[in-house]
């Protein structure tokens, strides 16, 4: 079965709540739809059922127009809001059978015999007899899941089904409806999570306003720019494999002070992340591109003086280095490795300390870190005696603030 | 097993109607007895029954319309345009009662569609609303009418009460029709009242035309409680208690649900009527009845726990 939506507007108490939509779906195909709430989701999926009439344009089920009993029959739909009520699992999971029943409705043994099999291919087979509204919120979505099943649909339509729901109930929904995809129908699912839209998505719209801003697979779509546009969010987004991943970038209101951060090996992860949460500006150098510090620099959006892989530091990039520390309200030198390689990140902490501006984590002695020689030992104890050394993290992030602020 | 055994009730209670009453047993040989029991006691109870099922019946369906446990057969407003109604037909001389019948029952029909309609474009909610208005102000309208026709107060008070001691044949006939076309449209749509208890989205959902399910519901409803306030006044508690009891014992399910309620609410209303009939010298209004029997009974069901 091939839906496709032409050119759709569809208008809401003189709202025009969709605005000239147009997309397609192949069977065997997830498509997940995401954009903020208000963007038009639920008046996409609906206006696809027939519930809503389009202004203009056109949804055609393998090219034809049809009504909405006659939808029923090929296509379901799962709206947002889970029912209260107290008839039986097995009575609503019936319910599913209401578009292929006709004259007066009543259940045949091959209509209990196909709920039966709903139930059991979303795992609740022991649930029949129970009262819906006494099961739990993954369970209600599950038997909701099976009266959808039970309609026997080419295409579901899913508005949103793992809202409220845990991690591991989201995971199976979503599971359960790429389960039945593969046996031969399609979805569209609207969805919150970009990542389980990411994960479960063959193709993904991004709308906003009623319109449709970006389509294609996850690692086309998903970029910190899309997410940025639809959502108004600052994001970072890594891919592994056909994987994509996106988290949200936390960043408490800015406090306009800078902390510059010489690190390097991973041992600055922990303290930027630390800073760029508690409201800084944080930069970060110098480090080799690939360097764990650098990824995590980059990620979180830090400016960053970046040397190429496994290079000694040039002067120029020595020279970037020195000019941040001098803007810097703070400066913090952290529990790094020093080699040949970046030894004149010590000299760069040398004029912070000058500045009365350092924080040093020492978490180990540098006897052990250093592999630059006396030369490095020298200029490290200098630096030490006029700065503040801390043990850690926690430590350094009071120390700064104490510095900051005077 | 369980309806075996309520549609054995319904038939106990049916009998006792007929047989047991202030006169005594009746005695068939006696020809007065007979004729007190065929011509009196067996249509009022049949009306009893036809106006219980009806009321539980459309109780019922008014549940599931609103979703909601706690909603009446009256909420349409029939409860105060049938006394409105028939006061004002007394008032201005349409005294012969089958004017005052057809007084009341027009003016409920055309109350509760007004209701309807005054209610109808928001949430399910503001059908409500609009019934309470509505009935508050047919209330008033009937006690002005009252105030100044005090020698036919007693008339009036009639629909506000509710009573089966005027039955006849006729009202049996007059309550018949709309009786076997309401209840047998309810029992066909009841798969449709389960779907509407998944709510208005869930029921699109389904390819149902849900709103022009629930005006035909309300067409309906209208009908039964018509009828019903036409032929005895209003009588209360009957539309929440029989349906309740029933949801407690076959579930929440129309397919069962509603048959029972319907066999549960002939069960019931003769049986009360009887007791309204004996229990003193003279006759408790059956609506009355209802109240003192069906408020503590419905308490005790809410604290057993639903």
């Amino acid at each position: 079965m091939k839906l496709e939506v032409q050119n759709v507007k569809v208008s809401l108490k003189s709202r025009e709540i969709l605005k000239d939509v147009t997309l397609k779906l192949e069977n065997g195909e997830i498509l997940a739809v995401l954009g903020p709430n208000g963007s038009g989701k639920s008046t996409l999926l609906r206006t696809i059922f027939g519930i809503l009439k389009p202004m203009e344009g056109v949804v055609l089920y393998d090219g034809k127009s049809m009504d909405l009993d006659e939808i029923a029959k090929i296509a379901a739909y799962l709206p947002q809001e889970v029912p209260e009520t107290k008839l039986r699992v097995i009575d609503v999971v019936l319910l599913g059978r209401t578009p292929h029943l006709s004259g007066i409705k009543k259940a045949t043994r091959k209509d209990l015999y196909i709920a039966l099999k709903a139930l059991k291919a979303v795992n609740l087979e022991n649930f029949a007899e129970r009262v819906f509204n006494e099961l739990s919120g993954g369970e209600k979505q599950k038997v909701m899941l099976a009266r959808l099943f039970a309609q026997e649909p080419k295409i579901m339509l899913l508005d949103e089904p793992t809202a409220h729901l845990d991690l591991s109930a989201q995971i199976e929904i979503m599971r359960l409806v790429k389960s039945k995809v593969v046996e031969g129908s399609s979805a569209i699912v609207a969805l919150h999570d970009i990542n389980l839209a990411a994960t479960f998505a063959d193709k993904i719209v991004m709308l906003k306003n009623g319109v449709i801003h970006y389509e294609g697979r996850a690692d086309e779509v998903l970029t910190p720019e899309s997410i940025r546009e639809i959502y108004g969010i600052d994001s970072i987004v890594k891919k592994i494999g056909k994987y994509v991943f996106v988290t949200p970038k936390v960043i408490s209101s800015k406090n306009g002070k800078h902390v510059h951060v010489i690190c390097g090996g991973g041992s600055g992860t922990a303290i930027i992340q630390s800073l760029v949460e508690a409201g800084y500006r944080v930069s970060a150098g110098v480090l080799n591109v690939l360097d764990s510090d650098w990824e995590t620099a980059v990620d979180l959006g830090c400016e960053v003086i970046c040397e190429a892989p496994f290079s000694e530091i040039s002067e120029e990039n020595h020279n970037k280095n020195l000019k941040l520390v001098e803007e810097a309200n703070a400066v913090v030198l952290t529990n790094l490795n020093l080699g040949k390689g970046n030894l004149k990140n010590l000299f760069a902490a040398k004029r912070a300390s000058e500045l009365k501006k350092l924080v040093v984590i020492e978490k180990d002695p540098f006897k052990y870190r250093n592999f630059a020689g006396k030369v490095a030992e020298e200029v490290y104890e200098s630096i030490t005696k006029s700065s503040v050394v801390v043990k850690n993290e926690g430590d350094a992030i009071e120390a700064v603030r104490i510095l900051v602020n005077g | 097993m369980k309806v075996l055994l309520l549609i054995l009730l319904c038939i106990i209670s049916m009998f006792l109607g007929v047989f047991l009453g202030p006169a005594g047993i009746i005695d068939f040989e006696d020809p007065v007895m007979r004729s007190l029991a065929l011509d009196y006691r067996l249509p009022r109870t049949i009306l009893a029954m036809l106006v219980g099922a009806a009321l539980a019946s459309s109780g019922c369906a008014m549940q599931a319309f609103f979703r909601n446990p706690l909603a009446d057969p009256y909420i349409l407003g029939v409860s105060s345009a049938a006394s409105a109604g028939a006061a004002i037909a007394i008032s201005i001389g349409f005294a012969a009662t089958s004017n005052i019948i057809l007084a009341a029952f027009v003016s409920s029909l055309l109350t509760s569609f007004a209701v309807y309609r005054l209610g109808k474009r928001g949430e399910s909610y503001a059908i409500l609303l609009a019934g309470i208005a509505v009935a508050s102000f047919l209330s008033g309208l009937t006690a002005i009418v009252i105030y100044f026709s005090q020698e036919s107060v007693h008339e009036i008070l009639f629909w506000t009460m509710g009573s089966f001691s005027k039955a006849s044949w006729q009202k049996v006939t007059i309550i018949l029709f709309p009786f076997i076309l309401g209840t047998f449209y309810l029992i066909i749509n009841t798969w449709n009242l389960n779907a509407v208890l998944l709510g208005d989205e869930h029921a699109k959902s389904l390819g149902l035309d849900i709103e022009k399910f629930r005006r035909e519901l309300i067409a309906v409803v209208s009908l039964l409680t018509s009828a019903s306030v036409a032929v005895c006044g209003v009588i209360g508690f009957v539309g929440i208690i029989v349906p309740h009891t029933m949801r407690l014992i076959f579930g929440e399910s129309h397919q069962k649900l509603l048959p029972a309620a319907i066999i549960f609410g002939m069960t019931i209303m003769p049986f009360v009527d009887l007791l309204s009939r004996i229990s003193t010298s003279g006759e408790i209004p059956v609506g009355a009845m209802t109240a003192m029997i069906g408020a503590p009974f419905f308490i005790y069901v809410l604290r057993r726990g639903l």
